[in-house]
């Protein structure tokens, strides 16, 4: 279906709900629920049941090219005319910038000369249009793939926790890792109405590794302690006149422990200096570097979300006031290092081919002239750039006008703006997950995994593999 | 399993001297429910979806409810007579109170035998965690325990609500409620607003202010300054940015609809008609139009909620809000929009406030919104999700759940709903008895609450003497276990160790506010401590009175925070700080020891069982190490975590 960006405004405006809230509909659907129970994976991850239950039946042809996610969720939403869809403003754009054509695509090499480096598996996507300017809400929004204000808006679950309840069925018994894990992300968007088991764990990564997975004083003595709690226990459970097999309750003990005094656990979740180095030595290059681990561990964590920002620079965006405040050259590096660290190391060990990393902020910025605030402010047309689980990099899809403040060409079947609903579909299909699924919820109305999808209002950006 | 719960059920009816008909006289092999009357009507409640058709959370409170007490152990228990025998007759029905009156007579209805009634040293934790949000103090549970006064679960109701705990668990209650937060996905109101929002909540909660009072302040509240009049700050959460005014009446109208009445379907019809929307969800949402919502809307319509920078020269941030009636819009609610947050409100004509639930609009010269609470808080429906939301405090789940999922026509039991949709709640008589229960008291919440937790329901054990079925639910024939809080889990190791922290929050831009109890903590804030404690509220599932709501889910993080966290760790030391409770019982005997543990940290004497393992565990040549590692055990068990 081609339809335009001015019949795809009337199509969403004859749907209220199309890009506003779930669809609606019921019925009771039991079969995942005991399907998933039945196979006995995992029994630890069980925990809490699987609460989201299918309705639909398989209708997309997915990509399924990728096995993990790393989405960066560029906090602030960068400028996209300074960075990923570069706009060389005469007198205005500092010429440390350095522009250089890059894979055919105009690159401020002088900002993000490790990226760039990195560019022959990136695709930018220059085509993508925000729908809100409101930070939350279109942070969330983001990365819930629908808007958080409408109805039941607050009950979606993160893109993350989708991938978790998706892949659940895939998890083996040796498998200690969560499935979603949020770095640098304590705000990240949550499970919505799924099970608290498809949440994202969050991680502030460390050297030392993850926080409470060993105890002041020590393995055996902890290990001591849990055989004495269970003595205290484990008879009156035993004894239980309900006749329930209460092992479910102790699974998250159980999930725990594995995580603790655990070589992968720690592995995977610290680092070496060296390394840290390597990815430039910040907070947002040790995610980078965590991720890398805990996807080469292949503990059972899909998804990963790392946010990094701030990237809403109204005032002084290229520091020409205060040079250490907070601007682009400040900001850049760090997000330069971590990713261009990450897509470097990810292609040489192999796994970039089945891992999609993802970039994008919740909006862009105005384009052309500074403010009077020498910044910019916020403005809906803005990038997303994806790289890995064989997209085809070191090019662009669509484009922008000259300074950059609307799409000149779409770059996709669709001949419109592609909108975060879309991204969200690509990232399911990408992972081989049916983006036009339908779940009941506790609340009776059916919730479909991309909004609208399933009437064609939203889809993936298969451009990206072709 | 299926063909056990109906024979069981058909058994016990049987055994209960012909008392009740079974409706089903045949069992089915095949299908044993199909005959169950009472199973059909469950059936087709979930079938029918809608907000209290889900099996899906009865499911796992059963499941939950199962597994603490399977944990916790069955105990020799008292037989419970509600009103004299098992088998009450009408009369005995009629001396007990609302709650009991219509809750046993559902579950004899059912032919379900009620859990047990619940023992002193479990009724005072849990009674004491529900009104207070902490655990009883050792020395008033040993007390409790002695007391042989027949009435003294009812005094120590009075005593519970008369403590200042009792307001630091309601204002963080109704903090959530209203969503007082400094910092939405659509605008902040700042610590400063949300400092004074707290202040009132707490100043209201303290007087015990009527209920109805708190609901029309905070809907007709007016002034010039958020920072100052804590009360303009519940109408400010309704702003929405990106659209025109109405987007902010609509939002303002849904806030008030959803907190005051249940009816979060006000969301959908300020952007359409329910038909073709809500028909599977609700019966008066379905029949209910777009334009009868903008009537409710226009009562919000002469409202202008601005905004003053605190130091203009400083830039825009931070503001504080004003709340204008009559300023800057003096006409009604005009639809004259084409772009925003809802669909374009056409025809340039102007909606006339109308409480849709009664046609009545303003009276001459009378403030639109003073109008509307007036209306709002007169209203039965008022007053019904009011005790809804308190049930659902008490007995974990609401009559009606989601308790903001109200449908207005499925309530009434003398004139039930037909096609196919049946009452939505588990039980509209006691719903509607209760509510008027609390108009009768002129809305007082803590008459409200005795009433709740003197009520044998709310006494009965959550241990389930036999095979439990997930359907009875409904009947509440036995209590649910909740988790506790994540502020109740911080206040109750704190609590119990003797090592209080210390929280000062004035670096996160609250005005001179220290804190010492989680629960006191005028939001959820990220950071009370600058770092660790935070992880460990937020690993409780506190919320965020925006986009995450407070939940009661368990986790991997919990149970690592509550192994080996540095705010446990170092409060089951037996040595070092002579406030911690080890060190101060270290050098008793073996079973004193033992004892003083149990009571201060699980508020219950250990069971001979429990006493004896511990005293072995305790015979150790290294005896602190032994001693840590009971008490650390006692915080990782079953019994602490859960409110049972």
């Amino acid at each position: 279906m081609i339809f335009g960006e001015d019949k795809h405004k009337k199509f969403l405006d004859r749907r209220p709900h199309a890009h506003r809230s779930f669809s609606q509909g019921f019925h009771f659907n039991r079969r995942q629920f005991f399907e998933l129970m039945g196979t006995g994976i995992s029994a630890s991850y069980l925990v809490g049941k699987v609460e989201a239950e299918e309705t639909g039946t398989v209708r997309a042809v997915t990509q399924n090219k990728a096995k993990n996610v790393i989405f960066i969720l560029m906090t602030g939403a960068p400028s996209h005319t300074d960075t990923f869809d570069l706009k060389m403003v005469n007198g205005i754009t500092p010429t440390k910038f350095a522009p250089a054509v890059l894979n055919g695509m105009n690159w401020p090499t002088g900002l993000l000369p490790k990226i760039g480096g990195q560019l022959k598996n990136v695709c930018v996507v220059r085509s993508l249009r925000a729908w809100a300017l409101v930070h939350s809400l279109s942070q969330t929004w983001t990365q819930i793939g629908r808007n958080p204000a409408a109805a039941l808006g607050d009950v979606s679950p993160n893109i993350g926790s989708v991938i978790a309840f998706e892949k659940q069925k895939e998890r083996t018994v040796n498998q200690v890792f969560p499935s979603f894990l949020a770095l640098n992300a304590n705000a990240c968007a949550g499970p919505g109405y799924f099970d608290a088991t498809y949440a994202p764990f969050k991680v502030t990564p460390a050297a030392a590794g993850l926080t409470n997975t060993t105890n002041i004083d020590g393995q055996a003595r902890l290990d001591s302690r849990l055989k004495f709690l269970h003595s205290i226990d484990d008879p009156l459970r035993i004894n239980s006149p309900l006749g329930k097999d209460p092992q479910d309750y102790d699974a998250f003990y159980s999930a725990a422990r594995g995580m603790m005094y655990n070589s992968a656990v720690a592995g995977a979740f610290s680092y070496s200096s060296a390394d840290s180095v390597r990815y430039g030595g910040s907070g947002f290059g040790n995610a980078c570097l965590v991720a890398k681990q805990v996807l080469a561990a292949n503990q059972g964590t899909r998804y990963i979300q790392i946010n990094y920002g701030n990237w809403d620079m109204h005032q002084d965006i290229y520091g020409t006031q205060n040079p250490a405040g907070n601007n682009l050259f400040t900001l850049a590096p760090a997000f330069d290092n971590g990713v261009g660290a990450l897509l470097s190391d990810l292609d040489s060990n192999g796994m970039l081919k089945d891992t999609m990393v993802i970039m994008a902020g919740e909006f862009g910025r105005t384009v052309g002239p500074l403010s009077g605030a020498v910044g910019r402010d916020h403005y809906p047309q803005q990038f997303v750039a994806f790289a890995g689980a064989g997209i085809k990099g070191g090019r662009s899809l669509g484009s922008t006008n000259s300074d950059g403040s609307d799409v000149a060409d779409y770059g996709w079947k669709y001949q419109r703006y592609i909108r975060p609903e879309d991204v969200e579909a690509t990232i399911y299909s990408a992972m081989g997950i049916d983006w036009t699924k339908q779940l009941d919820t506790p609340f009776g109305r059916t919730f479909e995994y991309v909004p609208s999808a399933s009437a064609g209002a939203y889809a993936p950006i298969d451009e990206l593999w072709g | 399993m299926k063909s056990g719960i109906c024979k069981r059920l058909f058994l016990l009816t049987a055994a209960s001297a012909g008392l009740f008909v079974l409706r089903a006289q045949n069992a089915d092999e095949e299908n044993p429910e199909k005959n169950c009357a009472l199973f059909d009507s469950m059936r087709d409640k979930a079938a029918k979806g809608g907000p209290n058709g889900s099996v899906f959370k009865k499911t796992s409170l059963s499941k939950l409810t199962e597994e603490v007490t399977s944990r916790i152990g069955q105990q020799a228990m008292p037989m419970f007579v509600p009103g004299g025998t098992r088998t009450n007759t009408e009369l005995q029905l009629d001396k007990l109170g609302t709650i009991d009156r219509y809750i046993f007579q559902a579950i004899q209805e059912a032919g379900v035998v009620p859990a047990d009634r619940t023992t002193d040293s479990e009724y005072i934790r849990r009674v004491t965690l529900d009104l207070t949000g902490r655990i009883p103090d050792p020395a008033r549970v040993v007390a409790f325990l002695a007391d042989t006064r027949e009435n003294k679960r009812q005094l120590l109701a009075d005593e519970l609500l008369a403590k200042p705990e009792w307001v630091d668990k309601w204002t963080m209650y109704f903090g959530d409620l209203f969503k007082n937060v400094s910092r939405n996905t659509q605008i902040p109101r700042y610590p400063e607003g949300t400092q004074a929002f707290y202040n009132w909540i707490r100043t209201s909660l303290t007087a015990n202010k009527p209920y109805n009072q708190i609901a029309s302040e905070l809907i007709s509240a007016g002034g010039k300054n958020s920072y100052t009049q804590g009360e303009l700050n519940f109408v400010v959460g309704g702003v929405i940015t990106g659209g025109p005014v109405q987007d902010v009446w609509d939002g303002q109208t849904v806030l008030a609809v959803s907190t005051f009445l249940g009816l979060s379907h006000m969301n959908c019809l300020l952007c359409h008609n329910g038909r073709g929307h809500l028909d599977a969800l609700s019966l008066w949402g379905k029949t209910t139009t777009r334009s009868q919502a903008w009537g409710m809307a226009s009562f919000f319509s002469h409202t202008d909620t601005n905004r003053t920078p605190v130091d203009a020269a400083a830039g825009g941030t931070p503001y504080y809000w004003a709340i204008e009636d009559n300023t800057k819009y003096t006409q009604d609610y005009q639809l004259n929009t084409t772009t925003g947050n809802r669909p374009a409100r056409t025809g340039n004509t102007r909606v006339t406030p109308v409480y849709l639930f009664s046609g009545r609009g303003p009276k001459p010269g009378e403030n639109y919104r003073a109008a509307f609470a007036r209306e709002l808080t007169g209203d039965f429906q008022f007053a019904r999700a009011a005790v809804n939301y308190m049930w659902e405090q008490f007995f974990v789940k609401g009559m009606v759940s989601p308790s903001d999922g109200f449908d207005p026509l499925r309530l009434d039991p003398d004139n039930p709903p037909s096609d196919g949709w049946t009452l939505q709640p588990t039980n509209a008589r006691l719903l509607n008895a209760l509510a008027q229960d609390f108009i009768d008291s002129k809305y007082d919440l803590k008459a409200l609450m005795k009433e709740i937790v003197t009520s044998e329901a709310y006494m009965l054990s959550s241990r389930y003497n036999g095979t439990w079925n997930a359907q009875w639910e409904n009947l509440f024939a036995r209590k649910f276990v909740r988790r506790l809080w994540a502020e109740e889990i911080h206040d109750a190791v704190a609590q119990s160790s003797g090592v209080l922290p210390n929280y000062d929050l004035t670096r996160l831009g609250f005005s001179n506010l220290t804190v010492q109890f989680a629960m006191k903590l005028p939001e959820p804030v990220r950071t009370p401590d600058g770092g660790a404690v935070m992880n460990f509220l937020d690993s409780f599932l506190r919320g965020n009175r925006d986009d995450e709501d407070r939940r009661d889910d368990g986790s991997i993080s919990q149970a690592l925070d509550l192994m080996n966290d540095n705010f446990v760790m170092t409060r089951i030391r037996g040595t070092g700080n002579t406030s911690l409770l080890l060190v101060k019982n270290i050098n008793l005997p073996n079973d004193q020891l033992a004892t003083n543990l149990y009571l201060a940290v699980l508020s219950r004497y250990p069971s001979d069982s429990e006493k004896a393992a511990a005293v072995a565990q305790l015979q150790n040549a290294a005896r602190v190490s032994a001693a840590e590692d009971l008490l650390w055990s006692l915080y990782n068990k079953v019994d602490f975590t859960f409110n049972y």
